[in-house]
């Protein structure tokens, strides 16, 4: 029996709110951890994870009521303590890892500062040997010149090295816990993978117990041996890590299991509720929407988009310490979209995938020497207004932020139709029947027209954009990164609903997604991206299965993921 | 740095003449010095022999260029009022103005700032409340309406301070002070308060907000789970990042502090430019606001770039990048 | 527990959206200084309206005016047999009657120019947002030219240069107020279209007025609004410093400001009134205005909002 460390008991945690109602964001939770365990919990956004975290360290804010149960910390309940209590707990018996390492540190003091003020807080070591002991820990969390490294800013690291950094403080006063909060979230894939082994090397090195929060099943498969899922602040279920991944028991955490995209198999449609009917309201909206005028002769299989010699150099300009500097976002690429395919281009951030789609979209202009081709024609279209409605109409767009990509200022209906009603192609009360069909066909309840977007969810208003850019009647959908930001189920929902529009729309599309799995699941061929350029290209079968290329070979390995054929 | 430098001297030169035009375009519609200096038994020859001493018969664009080509070599022309350089006039007057506006600036930030930090900590507590009532209190009496009511407490009624005129000043390096004379003290005290009010709330809500901002960021909770003792915590993490936006809106405000000298000097007499620009505007004595509004603009043109580049130093976010 | 569970599963409640009025009275609710603020603008504003109506004396009628009621202090009965409540100046005008209609001028005068001075920057902060390049760079050197100079400074001198008046005090402040908001705007304004939204009313060939008025205007204003009872309250006092400098509206349109000036000459002989009553009229209408205003902007500042 290994020693109980930190024990949650009977947990609820709630919140008055500006209304007179009361917020609980947990609900009862129990959750045991013992030294050298990690522990993983997992859930969606509002699933109240992030609080256990808070209420473990006394960082909940100042109007969260402690409704039921407690914290005990090797037996002593240390809910309730001070602010002043809890500091010598902070840091030396409990490690933090916080969610993103670019906003942990503090922008104006040097890493060095504000990791020796923590060794020198915690442990006898002071001026030359705290400094020694901070090298020795950066080494030990593997960052290369570590001695350099401490009189930098944060702003000059990158997101993976500030990590390690956050991991080197969390653990300079050899804690018994670290609480790691989404602690790859905003680290690349490649990153990720190296972080996450280093703090489980660290972990089971110093026999350090580890409560790893996280939304990523992909991250709890890799490193977790023990998991409980949480749903809207409450349990749901709990048990090792192989147990509920591969044999779940409750309907929702089989439900977020499908959810997953996998990168073995391409799946017809993702096994989660919901799916498009054709009934009354919906299919007058897809006979409106099928109703779009021929834009030209060119057959399914035929090239309608084709990019020649693309390149985009952004310049910033000169302020008081630095002068003007040039970046390259994208270099001379060359591809071609295929009537009725979606094309998937995948890369890193920084890779310049979404600035391709913006420039053939025509939001930003590329540098001079390229070609774009669009259903015969040459982009961009002369200046006329009619020609660059013709364009609008057949060349659509659904953005990547469902919380800045519709007018916070409109209602939900007059989002969807205002454009076409301004160029005068629908009347008003057309329109507002048109609104509530559209919003039945992407799954919306019609009594939503009159809602704000700020009442909606971001799945909904994800669906309000879907709506948008169809209401054109488009041809071609320029998809950018549209399920990023979304939860892991309404991911799933909505990429069926896209396979499903597309399928009756016969829509071509250009899907940008930093994520390989979603690529596999929606695309027909593939473009990799890397610092602007073009690594491979070609099926997904191929490229996604069995590539060729190293850099793309190394994506694939890294990315986390666990057999799924053992789920099922 | 040397391209920035140079194109930031580029713009403001470009400033300045632009003022320059304003105001000597707009100097010259104002008034007619002639007959704010004719006697009224001057006949009309009389007038005419003035206008052309003063040299305002001629065009207006020669006038300028004329003008500005006294000014590249630093003359400003002479005071139609004081018979004298105007230059000299103005230099010797800056002193009083300068140590009133420091003095008030010192009190606003000793004040201010410790406050505003109290408050951006102490959200609830009833001292907070109190202190946030003061400065909206401070920031709706106006100027002249405060120097009025602190002459009528401390100068009518009280009589402990004076209320009016500069007192005995001291020579320090051929510059008369009356910060290092108890006398000189005295007088600046009541202008120097009058100055220091606003600041002291506009300080008070600039550390407020300030702190209330950064001690929602995430850095500032991860120091916290750190296990950063709270008196490091305020000392390094937050006055460090407050510091910046307060230095850099002091040393902006600076230009706001001498335009209000204009009238806190007026109501109580203290010999400053601010005094010197009113009785020249009502005096219609031309060449002294024209001078004033072009060395007040090349004034601000150093402190902006002074700020922007005391701005860059410390924040590292713009030094190294 | 799993009951409990289930119930959260299913969607969020459809709450009623919020009428503006609600929304407005929740700005309000708890907190009694920025409701008493609010009372006193109304008062203020309304005696300003219905000064012809209730004031005890037309000032402005040199007739109905007795030099033997000069400097009465207050509370003494005039020679027609009424009383003064806050005493007479040296003409014998009644000190109250003068703030009442001075209160006209000073509100007539701050509220047209920020008003007007406002709606120029708004605009010129989307034009320079939206346009960019030359159009960009002439608004917004105009502006660094009008905010490196001081406003008080700038409309003494525009005051020195075309005389006095309230109409000519109304344009001072107005080329005092446009630079700020335009600055303002646009900066919210550039923000706001790097937001997906505009990128999308682009992509849907919208027009550039449209994009303006339906887009960037709804979604840039709250800031100017916010500031805006901050900048009336402002521009009360600038015109109260212009007029007791003599160089703001003239002696037959006697604003607040001016009135103090009057009485400043008494001041040192003891004759507090005169100065000190239409001086406390002044500030207690700034105060409930930036009660009011520090209220709104608590209310808009997102980091207060979180725990409110």
């Amino acid at each position: 029996m290994m020693e109980q460390l930190i024990s949650v008991n009977d947990l609820t945690i709630a919140y008055p709110m500006a209304d007179g109602e009361i917020f609980r964001a947990l609900k009862r939770i129990s959750i045991d951890i013992h030294r050298g365990q990690v522990v993983g919990v997992v859930g969606e956004s509002g699933a109240g994870k992030s609080t256990i975290g808070k209420a473990a360290l006394g960082l909940l804010d100042e109007n969260a009521v402690i409704e039921t149960g407690d914290v005990s910390l090797g037996g002593n309940s240390i809910s309730g303590l001070s602010e002043s209590e809890f500091t010598p707990i902070r840091g030396k018996r409990i490690g933090y890892i916080y969610q993103n390492p670019m906003t942990a540190l503090n922008p104006v003091l040097t890493i060095g500062e504000q990791l020796l003020e923590t060794i020198e807080t915690h442990t006898d070591k002071k001026g030359k040997s705290a400094r020694a002991y901070a090298i020795e820990l950066l080494e030990h969390a593997e960052v290369t010149e570590a001695e350099d490294r401490l009189s930098k800013y944060p702003h000059q690291l990158s997101g993976g090295l500030c990590q390690r950094m956050v991991f080197a403080i969390a653990i300079c006063a050899r804690p018994d816990l670290i609480i790691a909060d989404e602690p790859t979230t905003a680290l690349d894939v490649t990153v990720q993978k190296a972080v996450l082994d280093t703090l489980k090397k660290l972990a089971k090195q110093d026999n350090i117990a580890i409560i790893l929060i996280t939304h990523d099943m992909g991250v709890v498969a890799e490193i977790c041996d023990y998991v409980y899922v949480l749903r809207y602040g409450g349990m749901v279920e709990h048990g090792p890590t192989k147990q509920i991944l591969t044999q779940p028991k409750k309907d929702y955490s089989r439900e977020l299991m499908a959810a997953i995209p996998r990168i073995d198999k391409k799946l017809a449609r993702f096994a989660v509720p919901g799916g498009m009917s054709k009934t009354g309201n919906r299919q007058r909206a897809l006979d409106f929407l099928l109703d779009r005028e021929e834009r030209s002769a060119i057959a399914k299989g035929e090239p309608l988009l084709s990019v020649r010699n693309l390149s985009k150099t952004f310049v910033t300009p000169a302020n008081v310490v630095s002068a003007a500097k040039e970046f390259k976002a994208v270099d001379n690429i060359s591809f071609d979209v295929i009537s009725g395919e979606t094309m998937g281009i995948v890369g890193e951030s920084g890779s310049g995938k979404s600035t391709v789609g913006r420039m053939i979209l025509g939001l930003h202009t590329p540098d001079e020497g390229y070609q774009l081709t669009y259903h015969g024609k040459d982009l961009p279209v002369a200046k006329s207004r009619a020609e660059r409605l013709e364009l609008s109409k057949s060349l659509q767009c659904i953005f990547q932020d469902p919380y800045s990509s519709l007018n916070p200022r409109m209602t939900a209906g007059e989002n969807i139709t205002h454009a076409i009603k301004a160029h005068g192609i629908i009347g008003r009360t057309a329109a507002h029947e048109l609104a509530g069909n559209l919003m039945e066909l992407v799954g919306l309840q019609r009594g939503n027209v009159r809602k704000m977007p700020h009442a909606l969810s971001g799945g909904e208003r994800q669906r309000i954009g879907i709506a948008r850019a169809l209401s054109f009647r488009p041809d071609f959908l320029f998809c950018d990164e549209p399920t990023s930001a979304l939860d892991v189920t309404v991911q799933a929902e909505l990429l069926n609903l896209m396979k499903d529009l597309q399928e009756a729309l016969g829509l071509t599309m250009l899907f940008v997604s930093h994520d390989l799995a979603v690529v596999r699941q929606m695309c027909d061929r593939v473009m990799v991206m890397k610092s602007g350029q073009v690594v491979e290209i070609g099926d997904c079968d191929k490229v996604l299965v069995n590539p060729d290329n190293p850099y793309t070979q190394g994506l694939l390995k890294v990315m986390p993921r666990f057999s799924f054929d053992e789920a099922r | 740095m040397l391209s920035f430098v140079l194109r930031r001297l580029g713009q403001s030169s470009v400033l300045v003449l632009i003022m320059s035009i304003l105001v000597f375009v707009g100097m010259y519609v104002v008034s007619d010095p002639v007959a704010v200096l004719a006697s009224d038994d001057f006949t009309e020859e009389d007038r005419i022999a003035l206008a052309s001493e003063l040299g305002v018969d001629r065009p207006l664009i020669v006038q300028y260029f004329s003008f500005l080509s006294n000014v590249v070599r630093g003359d400003f022309g002479t005071s139609f009022v004081y018979n004298e350089p105007v230059l000299p006039l103005i230099v010797e007057r800056l002193p009083a103005t300068l140590e009133v506006a420091f003095l008030a600036i010192a009190i606003g930030l000793c004040i201010g700032v410790p406050l505003g930090i109290y408050s951006g900590l102490n959200r609830k507590k009833k001292t907070t409340k109190t202190i946030s009532l003061l400065t909206t209190v401070g920031y709706s009496i106006p100027n002249f309406w405060q120097a009025l009511l602190l002459i009528l407490v401390f100068a009518v009624w009280l009589k402990v301070l004076p209320a009016s005129g500069r007192g005995d000043t001291t020579t320090l390096f051929g510059i008369e002070l009356s910060f290092f004379n108890l006398d000189g003290l005295r007088h600046m005290l009541l202008p120097a308060i009058n100055l220091a009010i606003y600041k002291i709330c506009m300080q008070t809500r600039l550390a407020r907000s300030g702190t209330q901002e950064v001690m929602f960021q995430d850095y500032m909770t991860f120091a916290r789970a750190k296990g950063i003792p709270r008196p490091r915590l305020i000392r390094r993490h937050l006055m460090r990042n407050i510091l910046i936006p307060i230095v850099t809106i002091t040393g902006l405000e600076l230009g706001g502090l001498i335009a209000f000298s204009t009238v806190t000097e007026t109501v109580f007499n203290w010999p400053g430019i601010g005094k010197l620009l009113l009785d020249s505007i009502h005096n219609a004595d031309r060449p002294v606001v024209v001078a004033y509004l072009i060395l007040i603009v090349m004034m601000f043109v150093v402190i902006n770039f002074v700020v922007d580049v005391l701005y860059a130093l410390l924040d590292p976010r713009i030094r190294y990048t | 527990m799993e009951t409990a569970v289930e119930q959260t599963m299913t969607s969020r409640p459809d709450k009623p959206e919020p009428t503006k009025w609600k929304r407005a009275k929740k700005v309000f609710k708890g907190h009694p200084m920025a409701i008493a603020g609010l009372i006193g603008v109304t008062l203020f504003i309304l005696t300003a309206i219905f000064a012809p109506l209730i004031a005890p004396q037309n000032p402005y009628d040199l007739a109905k005016l007795d030099i033997l009621d000069g400097l009465l202090p207050p509370g003494s009965r005039l020679y027609d047999g009424t009383y003064s409540v806050m005493g007479t100046d040296a003409l014998g005008r009644d000190i109250l009657s003068g703030v009442m209609y001075g209160l006209r001028i000073s509100l007539f005068v701050a509220f047209t120019a920020v008003l007007v001075g406002s709606s120029i920057g708004v605009l010129l902060g989307l034009l320079a947002a939206l346009r960019g390049g030359w159009v960009e760079t002439i608004i917004m050197r105009a502006v660094d030219l009008k905010i490196s100079f001081p406003g008080i400074l700038l409309a003494l001198m525009l005051l020195a240069i075309f005389g006095t008046g309230v109409d000519k005090v109304i344009y001072a402040l107005i080329i005092g107020a446009w630079a700020s908001k335009a600055r303002l705007v646009r900066a919210v304004a550039l923000s706001e279209m790097k937001k997906e939204y505009i990128d999308a009313a682009r992509l849907a060939g919208l027009s550039d007025f449209r994009i303006m008025t339906r887009f960037l205007l709804p979604n840039s204003i709250s800031p100017v609004l916010v500031v805006l009872p901050m900048s009336i309250s402002g521009a009360i006092g600038a015109e109260a410093t212009l007029s007791f400098l003599g160089v703001g509206v003239p002696i037959t349109e006697p604003s607040l400001g001016l009135l103090i000036a009057n009485g400043n000459d008494y001041l040192l002989s003891g004759k507090w009134w005169i100065s000190i009553f239409p001086g406390l009229v002044l500030v207690a209408m700034v105060l409930c205005i930036n009660v009011v205003s520090d209220r709104l902007r608590d209310h808009s500042n997102p980091y207060l909002r979180a725990k409110d």
